[in-house]
């Protein structure tokens, strides 16, 4: 039996001119603009606090000098700097899982995947804009809290520009912690496939790496530089600090038991505090523990017996040969993990 | 042209096969059922045709030999999945922008008419529409592609029976106007009787029955005789067989309506709600294009 | 069952005897679509009987009734198609058979219409037939016949009767939901 007439159907292109990349420009912003408007309100009103400091702090450096560094470093910038170090982490997991685990949650990638556009350009598209997006705001941010803080950090020893509670808020460090947040926030999606186990899933793996980063690679970016002399440059970022003697590393016991003279031992690297009582005693030396106690001149007493102290340390003018260093392999990450997570996007989603 | 052609075409799940040996040749301009119990394949077998999931084992390509999913079967396939995929958040007129974006075509002045004449407002976020607004918005949105196929998984479940009727009475005018092919799926046949002009049953993850309606209706009839013809029985291709003491009825598979009838035998005209009813208590039997009775024929197109 | 070609053309109507009594002819309604056809289809899901096949009695019921005559276009296929969600095939299905038995034929691009009337048998004759019936009825009853009984028989009369004068309405007699063999 003959069937409806179909119309002529022409020969099928070989190759069909794809659907233009300009339409997913609404798409993106469409969907996302909540979470994005969302990253614009927190950015915004973390880099509003942080202009007004920024005022303040300019206003009253040059009035209180030193004093004011140290006494305003532990009231703001050190809690603030604290807060503002799950930023990254929150973009991750609030901007970046729900991207693709969302679609495969509600199930509306059954009707986004069927359509002409094709789901690898689709994700390719989207990923990359917001991609982008996260990346230029943070940077502003970025930008924005190193001005906030100039006049403060790295004037004075024990806040090194290098150390981790301000390095990663700054610069290109921050805006590649951004972007590798929302990078692995998008694969822990694609793999999870369920929003809320993503985001916690993003929380946990950036954490896990900020924590490695910090502690494991950021020191050995670059080989530190030691040195024997007491007077280290400003700012600069302590690694260690041993006692040698004859240029070999002397232990602790051993140097506790050269302290034990004037009642003093070496209670961890660099800290020294008095030995207990009975040593003291049996020293015959009773005035070990009185307030201009002996044991605090044991730097000078061991100096004065041929120990060298040797501090390893990065100095602050490597600030930004770190920060593209580290910006550079998060970068690089960013866009290893993206590619796996579009990669993945061809696999079975039913 | 074949709208979708499969050939040995089987998924595997972990270690449950839900699709296996399938080889069809769906024509186009049909409107074709694909019907069966729940879990019988037939969701598995529409991923498959529309690029969602990926074979384990054999072929499946579509509109005349396109592969499944690649850009032009996307470009020529619309599919509206169970539960009427949308996004509950976005608006109506955000969801017509939307797929005019994804699309190479997209006929915003049918998709405007339609939803006019169907009293959609386009402000409303798509969560917030009833049921059969939802299917019809999501019907809409699929038209207005101008697909060459039309793919539809389980469309009238949790929809009224005048949503039911109004989504129906869509499909089937666009069919009329513009020749589109369409293959849907249901665990219901008596929605689907109606409208369906090819078959497939879809059962146990196997392929049963494939072939037009008409074809099917004239080469089976029910005999109804006396339970102690054996003879009779022997000579015939006897497909289901439901008896008494003293009567039985066959449903047999003949070569035409014009067969003759044993002696001793009445025949009867059989439904196609008795005839897939019939197939689905006989998982050996299948009515495929090809030599009877094998569940691996050659995909052919039906010789009539 | 004879059928009179009337002048086919639109606007001219053949001269017959209304059936049932005297009465206008309705005029053709403008539906909400105004699409043209004096006529809509209905369809009884439950009737047993194939849906082209109604469609087909819909038309020459509408003809003897005086609804439709010669010229008058038929609903249009996506028209009858929106209204009662069936197959597009089954309405030309439907149309082409009315073609075969030609009532109606097709004209391209704008749809199909009626080229003929059913014969319309005169009253005194119809009278004259129902008598002779409720004769034969009650012979039948006489010989022990019940209803069902009756109908089969007819049936299988009518079907000995038109299978000798060959004519493609018989193939599908067995359709109408009768018996075919020994009784």
């Amino acid at each position: 039996m003959t069937a409806m007439a179909t119309p002529a159907q022409p020969a099928p292109e070989a190759r069909l001119r794809p659907v233009p990349w300009r339409g997913m420009t609404w798409v993106s912003w469409r969907q996302h603009r909540s979470a994005l408007a969302g990253l614009v309100a927190v950015l915004g009103a973390a880099g509003l606090y942080l202009y007004i400091t920024g005022m303040q702090i300019r206003h009253e450096v040059p009035v209180m000098g030193e004093m004011f560094t140290m006494s305003q470093t532990k009231l703001t910038l050190t809690p603030i700097a604290a807060l503002f170090q799950i930023l990254p982490a929150l973009i991750g997991a609030f901007v970046g899982a729900p991207v693709l685990a969302r679609e495969l949650e509600t199930g509306t990638f059954r009707y986004t995947w069927t359509q002409g556009f094709g789901r690898e350009r689709w994700a390719a598209a989207k990923l990359a804009q917001i991609a982008v997006a996260v990346t230029v705001l943070a940077g502003v941010f970025g930008f924005l809290f190193s001005w906030c803080y100039e006049p403060i950090i790295g004037v004075r020893q024990g806040l090194s520009p290098l150390m981790a509670i301000t390095f990663d808020l700054r610069g290109v460090a921050f805006a590649g912690w951004a972007l590798v947040a929302f990078a692995i926030g998008v694969l822990a999606g694609i793999l999870i496939r369920r929003v809320v186990p993503a985001m916690f899933a993003t929380l946990a793996a950036w954490s896990g790496l900020a924590v490695v980063t910090g502690v494991f690679l950021r020191p050995h970016y670059e080989t530190p530089l030691v040195t024997r002399g007491f007077n280290l440059p400003s700012a600069a970022w302590v690694m260690s600090q041993r006692w040698t003697l004859h240029g070999k590393p002397v232990s602790l016991t051993a140097v506790s038991q050269v302290l034990q003279k004037i009642g003093a031992q070496e209670v961890a690297p660099g800290v020294f505090g008095p030995t207990s009582p009975a040593s003291g005693q049996a020293s015959g030396n009773s005035a070990a523990f009185g307030p201009g106690g002996a044991w605090r001149s044991a730097p000078t007493y061991l100096l004065h017996h041929g120990f060298t102290q040797l501090t390893s340390y990065q100095p602050a003018s490597r600030f930004w040969p770190f920060q593209w260093i580290e910006g550079g392999w998060l970068l690089a990450l960013s866009v290893l993990l993206i590619a796996a997570t579009i990669w993945l996007v061809r696999r079975d989603a039913a | 042209m074949n709208v979708i052609e499969t050939s040995g075409l089987g998924k595997r799940y972990r270690q449950t096969w839900a699709l296996r040996e399938c080889t069809l040749a769906i024509p186009a301009g049909h409107v074709t059922a694909l019907v069966g119990p729940n879990g019988a394949g037939k969701t598995t077998l529409l991923n498959l045709g529309v690029g969602l999931a990926t074979p384990t084992a054999g072929v499946v390509t579509v509109l005349g030999g396109v592969p499944a999913g690649s850009p032009a079967a996307l470009d020529g396939i619309a599919f509206v999945a169970q539960d009427m995929p949308l996004y509950k958040p976005l608006s109506v007129a955000d969801m017509l922008h939307l797929t005019r974006n994804l699309n190479r075509r997209f006929d915003q002045g049918y998709a405007l008419a339609r939803l006019g004449e169907l009293g959609i407002p386009l402000k409303r976020k798509a969560g917030k529409l009833s049921g059969g607004q939802q299917a019809q918005l999501a019907l809409t949105l699929a038209l207005a592609r101008r697909p060459r196929l039309l793919v539809l998984d389980e469309p009238l479940a949790n929809l009224d029976p005048l949503a039911r009727h109004d989504f129906m009475a869509t499909v089937m005018a666009t069919v009329a106007e513009h020749g589109m092919s369409v293959v849907l799926s249901s665990h219901v046949l008596a929605e689907l009787e109606r409208v369906a002009d090819y078959l497939i049953l879809v059962s146990g993850g196997r392929v049963q029955v494939a072939d037009e309606v008409d074809s099917l209706l004239s080469t089976h009839r029910i005999l109804t005789g006396p339970a102690s013809d054996a003879r009779t029985r022997e000579e015939l291709m006897v497909v289901h067989e439901r008896r008494a003491e003293a009567q039985a009825h066959l449903l047999v598979r003949t070569s035409g309506p014009t067969d003759p009838v044993p002696p001793g035998w009445e025949a009867h005209p059989v439904s196609l709600e008795e005839l897939v009813l019939a197939y689905l208590r006989e998982p050996g039997a299948a009515a495929l294009p090809g030599p009877a009775r094998t569940n691996n024929a050659a995909p052919t197109e039906v010789a009539r | 069952m004879t059928i009179d070609k009337g002048v086919s053309g639109s606007g001219t109507a053949e001269a017959s005897p209304s059936p049932s009594g005297g009465g206008d002819r309705k005029k053709p309604p403008d539906g909400p679509r105004g699409s043209g056809s004096p006529i809509e289809f209905r369809l009884d899901a439950a009737s047993g009987v194939p849906t082209y096949l109604q469609l087909v009695q819909q038309v020459e019921h509408a003809l003897r009734l005086g609804y439709l005559k010669p010229g008058d276009q038929l609903p249009k296929v996506r028209d009858a198609v929106a209204s009662l969600a069936i197959n597009p095939n089954t309405v030309l299905k439907a149309y082409r058979e009315l073609e075969t038995k030609g009532l109606a034929s097709g004209r391209p691009g704008q749809g199909t219409f009626i080229e003929a009337t059913l014969s319309q048998v005169a009253l005194p004759e119809l009278a004259t037939l129902h008598r002779s019936l409720l004769g034969w009825l009650a012979s039948a009853d006489g010989a022990g016949l019940d209803e069902d009984g009756i109908v089969a028989l007819f049936s299988s009369a009518l079907r000995d009767f038109f299978k000798g004068r060959d004519r493609p309405a018989d193939r599908r007699a067995d359709r109408k939901g009768g018996t075919e063999g020994v009784a």
